[in-house]
């Protein structure tokens, strides 16, 4: 067994520019999925797209991760990843999600988690809900104009 | 005068460095005859708080606090391993609950002296310094604390334990 699998990383330590896109340019759900997924494909993060999506929809199907004020977590567990991978996108123009309160979801955060890193996940997902209470914290991410720009907003919160 | 150290618990989040943490508590149980209880939290507090916000569906919850418990036992019985190949015998703890309130909380019940956990993760924003479990249980305990660093000396200590 490899209990070392598992390093202690902090949230900000995954949020760089190449897994952050603004804007999106997706105008729908089953779209906007792919492009997320297709952010970590580009950065090297993930390599078989298609099983990701399978996760991703999976979990979709169930309950849609569209939470309220424009903010969308869609998360899921899925072998192809062996680490925690997190892609963030912007669409300032918000896209229906299926959220809970019917808004259009304009902050988007797909997190992937290996099957045996239960942990690391909750944590981050932990994080993620907390910083998404502010909605002051929300209207600046959405506002940026670049990748740079919500990076700098993650370390400065 | 008999040792001032009774009782030691390391605290285990499977991450390398409290790995280091069980390795150095290892050697002091050995030097000093201390107990020595190995303890893993199942932070069901923040899945509390991903179902309020959610984030999480109700079999989603229990899927992964299943899975964060066979994880609490994998890393529990690879520290035993660890202490088994030194001739120290380990106390196996996994509790649930908030991370830093369950820590504090077994400290006292089992009237600990010296809480040893891994080296803390560099600040890397305001909020590390507000939510990190283990900063807090060590603010809060009421014994304590050694926060063991530099794994490849703590390595050659383990590894010379006879």
């Amino acid at each position: 067994m490899n209990i070392q699998e598992k390093c202690r990383m902090a949230l900000i330590d995954l949020i760089t520019e190449k897994i952050v896109k603004v804007p999106l340019v997706s105008n729908d759900k089953p779209e906007v999925i792919r492009e997320l997924i297709q952010i970590l494909v580009d950065a090297g993060e993930v390599s078989d797209f298609d099983a990701v999506l399978k996760a991703v929809n999976e979990r979709e199907e169930k309950q849609s991760t569209g939470l309220e004020e424009g903010v969308a977590i869609p998360h899921c567990k899925c072998d192809a990843v062996s680490t925690l991978k997190i892609a963030i996108g912007i669409a300032p123009q918000g896209i229906d999600f299926n959220s809970i309160d019917g808004k259009p979801s304009k902050l988007f955060f797909l997190m992937l988690a290996s099957p045996n890193q239960a942990g690391p996940h909750v944590e981050a997902l932990a994080e993620i809900a907390k910083l998404v209470r502010s909605k002051a914290f929300c209207r600046a991410v959405i506002s940026a104009e670049n990748a740079m720009e919500v990076v700098e907003l993650f370390r400065g919160e | 005068m008999s040792s001032p150290i009774k009782k030691i618990m390391v605290y285990i989040d499977g991450t390398e460095q409290s790995v280091t943490a069980a390795q150095y508590a290892i050697c002091l149980a050995s030097f000093s005859g201390a107990e020595l209880i190995a303890c893993y939290v199942v932070n069901t507090r923040a899945m509390e708080d991903l179902l309020k916000a959610r984030i999480f569906l109700q079999d989603e919850q229990l899927e992964y606090e299943h899975d964060m418990e066979a994880d609490g036992e994998r890393y529990l019985n690879y520290v035993n391993e660890l202490a088994v190949k030194k001739g120290v015998s380990i106390v196996r703890k996994q509790s649930r609950g908030s991370v830093h309130k369950e820590i504090v909380d077994i400290v006292e019940q089992e009237t600990i002296d010296l809480l040893v956990v891994g080296e803390l993760s560099r600040i890397r924003s305001r909020r590390d310094e507000f939510y990190d479990e283990t900063e807090r249980a060590i603010r809060m305990v009421n014994c304590s604390v050694l926060v063991v660093k530099d794994e490849d000396r703590v390595w050659e200590i383990y590894e010379s334990l006879v």
